[in-house]
């Protein structure tokens, strides 16, 4: 059994400037935060809090403007565009628009992500049909985003995050496009990850309610985390 | 990300846009058509007229000829130069003496006539020769029907294919065996005169193409030069082919030289070689020339594709972050893009050499069925495709669509993933 104390991701007084033309925007303002190995955390904050942006450093998709932020043990800010890149491997995201590419089937986009980690064909194919299974979604591997529902759309989502055996996985907004059935759907689907697989969750969200799921909520504001409570 | 998923990837984003980049590839399909339609038809055209000077006249022949420097004889040439040199038919005696490598020599008198039967009336070059000597030098001087007379009667005449069957469609007018009247125009006395005789065709010579100029030609007819000299009234000939035992370039020119200067300059001495090498070189200048117009068709193809991997770069611009958010490198998107217009340009090119040679092949047709001939069958040609203008074509194509594909694939490549996703 993994230690508690394994830290997953590390963040130290990171902060995050956008450049909009000559005007900084000081998105994220130096943040503290930790999440160990099976951890399940909720990030909630009003609308332009950094929430996103957040997220985005953790999902090695971008490098602090000054702080250190270790993901799985390795300081990102020393990382060069190649190392990013297998670290994103190892990350699993899961965006508030879905992202899925539309020219391709619910199970071409679940095998993308292992064939950009040059996993082989048939593994690959095997793989993206259990984990299309885990989702529920056996009976729609053939069928491309846009014939596929807000919901099963956000699973398809879920399963190209698992693909490549993440050690975390992040999601930003995973309810804020699906009705509230499908919403605790794939709550159960995340609690059952983190409890039966020990996947470390990451969980942006607007959702009070949603948020009191998770072990721990983190409350954002401004660019600055105001609150870190074990629910 | 392996290669193969890399043109999976690539291949499935093509299929996707089936119009645009049919239409793109269109651009590569002209380009490399124009490019082996070109190629093939001068390349079939340069080996069927090189063969046929072969043919026609033996690469160990040389010909004498009066010196051309200011010939007054004009038209078929009189065999008198500007200087007042004259041939003479017996000079194949010195001619043969002048060198050990030389194994005969004949002389050939030639006059613009025509022929006439009962219900035709045809044009032709009336050579007079030995047949004998003149059957040794060019294999060519061969009979289809009839035969060639090894000792002629002096009004025997043997005749090329075109002149018994002038329209080459399977009529023929005259044959081995029938009787003909042999005409000239004398234009060496005032007014001039039409003189003719009767002859008997003793054979007709196989089909020997357009090309045979020196040797035997479909619309020659061929006299003993005994009853040409009588004929024609002179003794004068206008030129003399001189059979060498070997077609070293040595011998060719010490020979060619050797009797140039027995004649004081005052002929000239050609080797088919050396014509069949400057044709050559003037056929390949001539490639090159239309080629490099061809190539520009797919310069501006090569614009096409980097202006549709810009358009495809703008619209992907959210694909690209999302790939790359998945983890994919820079240079597999930079691949991604390459191996898109890679494919483009393997299917433009081989469509484009298929139409290419299609094209030449319709060409040839055209050229060969007598539009350029004047008349029927004059120039066959075949249209040639060798595995170099494949290469090449193919390595063009992929060439020029990847070399205008690496700008916007590295612009691709460089996005980063929050600014890509972000994209609308
Ligand atoms: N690429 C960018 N360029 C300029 N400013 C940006 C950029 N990305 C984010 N920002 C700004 O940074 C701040 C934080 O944005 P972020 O997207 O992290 O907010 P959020 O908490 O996710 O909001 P929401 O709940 O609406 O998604 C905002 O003020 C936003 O305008
Ligand atoms: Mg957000």
């Amino acid at each position: 059994m993994i230690s508690k104390n394994v830290a997953v991701v590390e963040a130290l007084n990171v902060k995050k400037t956008y450049m909009l033309g000559k005007v900084p925007v000081e998105a994220l303002r130096g943040v503290n935060f930790r999440v160990n190995q099976g951890d399940f955390v909720s990030i909630l904050g009003p609308s332009g809090s950094g929430k996103s942006t957040m997220l985005n450093l953790i999902g090695a998709l971008d490098k602090p403007t000054s702080g250190t932020l270790f993901i799985d043990g390795v300081d990102i800010g020393r990382l060069n565009d190649n190392q990013l890149s297998d670290l994103r491997r190892r990350i699993g995201f899961v965006f508030q628009f879905f992202n899925l590419i539309p020219r391709l089937t619910a199970r071409d986009n679940v095998e993308l992500s292992m064939s950009i980690a040059d996993m082989g064909k048939s593994e690959r194919r095997k793989r993206a049909l259990e984990l299309l299974e885990t989702v529920g979604l056996k009976e729609r591997i053939n069928h491309k985003p846009a014939e596929l529902s807000g919901g099963q759309q956000q699973r398809v989502a879920i399963a190209r995050a698992l693909a490549n055996n993440p050690k975390f996985l992040l999601l930003d907004e995973p309810t804020g496009n699906v009705d509230s059935k499908t919403a605790s759907e794939v709550l159960a689907l995340i609690q059952n990850l983190n409890k039966e697989h020990n996947v470390s969750i990451i969980m942006v969200t607007h959702d009070e309610k949603l948020a009191r799921q998770a072990k721990r909520t983190v409350k954002m504001f401004d660019g600055e985390i105001n609150s870190d409570v074990v629910n | 990300m392996k290669s193969i998923d890399v043109f999976g990837y690539s291949f499935n984003a093509i299929k996707l846009r089936k119009l645009r980049s049919a239409l793109t590839t269109l651009g590569v399909i002209v380009g490399i058509a124009a490019i082996v339609a070109l190629l093939s038809i001068t390349q079939g055209l340069q080996t069927t007229i090189t063969s046929e000077l072969n043919q026609g006249l033996s690469a160990n022949t040389l010909i004498v000829r009066p010196s051309s420097g200011n010939d007054i004889g004009g038209g078929f040439g009189q065999g008198i130069s500007g200087t007042g040199f004259s041939l003479y038919s017996n000079y194949t005696t010195e001619i043969n003496s002048l060198s050990p490598d030389i194994e005969s020599s004949v002389a050939v008198m030639s006059r613009s006539g025509y022929i006439q039967t009962e219900n035709l009336k045809q044009s032709a070059t009336i050579y007079g020769i030995d047949f004998n000597q003149y059957a040794q030098v060019y294999p060519t001087f061969k009979a289809e029907t009839g035969y060639i007379p090894t000792d002629p009667l002096e009004n025997q005449a043997v005749v090329g294919t075109r002149i018994n069957q002038p329209g080459q469609n399977g009529t023929i007018f005259f044959d081995a065996g029938n009787i003909i009247n042999i005409a000239w125009v004398n234009a060496t006395v005032l007014p001039p005169v039409d003189e003719s005789y009767t002859a008997v065709v003793a054979g007709v010579l196989e089909k020997v193409g357009g090309f045979g100029s020196n040797g035997p030609s479909d619309t020659g007819v061929y006299i003993p030069i005994e009853t040409a000299q009588s004929f024609f009234g002179t003794d004068q000939c206008d030129m003399i082919i001189v059979t060498l035992k070997d077609s070293d370039n040595a011998t060719v020119t010490s020979v060619s030289k050797a009797i140039t200067d027995h004649f004081s300059n005052q002929v000239s001495v050609t080797s088919p070689t050396a014509m069949i090498d400057m044709l050559s070189s003037v056929f390949d200048t001539l490639q090159l020339f239309l080629v490099g117009i061809a190539a520009i068709s797919l310069l501006v193809a090569g614009i096409g594709i980097m202006n549709i991997m810009f358009v495809s770069l703008i619209e992907r611009t959210r694909e690209i972050g999302i790939l790359k958010s998945l983890g994919m490198k820079s240079r597999s998107v930079l691949s991604i893009f390459l191996a898109e217009s890679a494919i483009i340009g393997l299917i433009g090119a081989v469509a484009g050499i298929g139409l290419g040679y299609g094209l030449a092949a319709i060409v040839a047709q055209v050229i060969s069925s007598g539009v350029f001939g004047g008349g029927g069958g004059a120039l066959a040609i075949t249209p040639l495709l060798t595995p170099t203008v494949i290469a090449g074509a193919l390595a063009f194509g992929i060439g020029i669509s990847v070399i205008f594909a690496l700008y916007p694939a590295w612009r691709a490549s460089k996005l980063k993933p929050v600014d890509a996703l972000r994209y609308e």
